[in-house]
């Protein structure tokens, strides 16, 4: 089915009305809630672009969270502003992957997983000895404040989260029409015939991961200048890799509008259950394997497999058309 | 004889662990010919044409192709040079459909970059019909024509085509030689391994059969046919 012009327009319309949000007064607890929301599908998307789109089952997310964050923090110590510390904490996320690409791209598969996990461990140990600057603790451990970021009100960092998310869903859908997402999805159905295809297997995949990389860092950075306070164990926790991971497959994996509707299933989970302490993430494994055994093709999966979508298209398209009637 | 040669072998080895899979391999295919290659399950056929493709380093000696040691290219850099090839089991990307199939070869494989003759390609395999369809979906016969549209897709000078016709039925098997004549018209140059007879004796112009991984005969289907190496090597 052709879709129809109306749903760019809704989306349109949503957009302005999200970015309008922090100036009509909308409640706080809402832009906490829509922040997260934009970081964690930011996270998302980049890594069903990863896992969805290239093969790549890639479990450090929290490294590029921690180590842009940590970026963000050290050099906001050294005098650098906290705008240049969020480029320059992505741009080191993006320089991490590059370094840690050709002895994980060596494994395939689970063997990449696993290879990929340890690395945030690492980190977040050296981080927990390694002091560059300042001598005094600020906060637990070897956690740094992020300075300078305290005239920027939750509405900035608020516009920042929702620029990052929309970004995120923009680079998707523009590599997924390119060459290069044409390369990705060939890797990730069968990596044998796509080099004998004449892709460079190595090549495409170091270019979806540093571009995972760049903006999971740019979205870490940015939690850390909303939130402005890192610690190894915070920066390196695997909650970084949880809920990307878990908006994507309860969302629907390799479909692009699958991260949305799990990062919006994912944060409500977490304020609804962070009664709970604990127990939270506990939970929200539980309704992950509980999607993955219900509906393995995600909810989006489900929803296109029913035709929920045609509903709405439909009623988009007799509406388009009594518009253009009207206009005539 | 040796300005004509798309590809020269030149005695190769390959090994895996104790067992020799390929011996002192040496032949040679001439430009627009079509080679059959033909052994017994387990002669190092298919691990001859991973070391033409790059998929393998051979242990010794050289691969030439258009007078350019290819010895120890990337499959990538192969296919980009103008080798393309089809495997025994079908490896299609099963989550695409039948033209992007084709689109991934086309746009990362050949030189021109141009995709107008996808059309074609599938035309001449029959699978315009299915063009929309998941690769994933199709039945067999259509996989393994899947396959060879896929190679030519990457405009290639030279195809490597790993038993296409094995697990066709026999009412297939005249489409098949159909089509790979179609192919030779096209003035490309073809290393065929095959198991069935016909396609083998129909097809080919010359024939190098292999045993234990070395060659142990070369001529054309009749010569060979009569062998004696290769009579005891098929039936003991």
């Amino acid at each position: 089915m052709k879709i129809p012009r109306l749903t760019t327009l809704v989306s349109v319309a949503v957009l302005v009305v999200l970015a309008l949000f922090p100036v009509i007064g909308i409640p706080l607890t809402w832009l906490n809630y829509l922040f997260l929301f934009f970081i964690y599908l930011a996270l998302a998307n980049m890594w069903n672009l990863l896992a969805g789109y290239s093969g790549l089952i890639c479990l450090c997310p929290h490294a590029f969270v921690g180590l842009a964050g940590y970026t963000l923090a050290i050099g906001t110590w050294v005098g650098v502003p906290f705008q240049v510390g969020l480029i320059a904490g992505a741009v080191v996320a993006a320089l991490f992957a590059l370094l840690i690409s050709y002895p994980v791209f060596r494994m395939r598969g689970i063997y990449f997983a696993i290879g990929t996990l340890i690395l945030p461990e690492v980190l977040r140990v050296w981080f927990s000895f390694w002091r560059p600057v300042g001598n005094i603790y600020q906060g637990m451990g070897a956690g740094y404040s992020v300075t300078g970021v305290a005239g920027v009100t939750l509405g900035d960092t608020y516009w920042l989260g929702l620029a990052i998310a929309v970004a995120s869903i923009f680079l998707v859908h523009i590599i997924l029409r390119t060459r290069l997402g044409l390369g990705l999805k060939a890797i990730r159905d069968n990596e044998n015939t796509a080099a004998s295809g004449g892709v460079n297997v190595f090549q495409v995949k170091l270019y979806s991961f540093l571009i995972a990389a760049f903006i999971m860092g740019i979205a870490g950075a940015a939690y850390y200048i909303y939130s402005p306070r890192i610690n190894p164990v915070g920066g390196f926790s695997i909650r970084w890799l949880l809920m990307p991971l878990m908006a994507t497959v309860i969302g629907g994996e390799g479909i692009e509008e699958g991260p949305i509707i799990g990062a919006a299933i994912v944060t409500f989970l977490t304020f609804q259950l962070a009664p709970y302490g604990a127990w939270s993430l506990f939970i929200q494994g539980v309704i992950l394997i509980a999607v993955v055994l219900v509906v393995p093709q995600g909810i989006a999966g489900f929803l296109r497999q029913v035709g929920a979508y045609r509903f709405p298209l439909k009623l988009f398209q007799a509406a388009e058309g009594k518009i253009h009637k009207n206009l005539k | 004889m040796l300005e004509t040669a798309v590809l020269s072998v030149d005695r190769v080895n390959k090994r895996f662990g104790g067992i020799v899979a390929v011996k002192d391999m040496t032949f040679e295919v001439q430009a627009g010919e079509v080679l059959g290659l033909m052994g017994p399950n387990g002669a190092g056929k298919t691990t001859l044409l991973n070391l033409i493709a790059g998929v393998y380093r051979p242990d010794s000696g050289r691969v030439l192709f258009q007078g350019k040691d290819i010895t120890r290219c990337a499959p990538h850099k192969t296919c980009h040079l103008g080798i393309a090839r089809t495997y025994q089991i079908p490896q299609p990307f099963t989550h695409l459909s039948v033209r992007d199939n084709l689109l991934v070869t086309a746009t990362y494989g050949s030189k021109k970059g141009d995709t107008f003759e996808l059309d074609e390609i599938l035309d001449l395999v029959d699978l315009s019909k299915q063009k929309g369809m998941i690769a994933g979906d199709l039945a067999t016969i259509s996989l393994k024509k899947l396959e060879l549209a896929r190679a030519l897709a990457s405009d290639p000078t030279l195809i490597l085509l790993d038993e296409v016709a094995a697990g066709s039925t026999d009412a297939e098997i005249p489409r098949i030689l159909d089509i790979t004549k179609q192919v030779r018209k096209m003035g490309k140059t073809i290393i065929l391994v095959e198991h069935v007879m016909k396609v083998m004796v129909e097809a080919v112009d010359r024939i190098v059969v292999m045993d234990k991984g070395e060659k142990i005969a070369e001529g054309t289907p009749g010569e060979v046919m009569k062998d004696e190496k290769v009579l005891a090597a098929y039936f003991g």
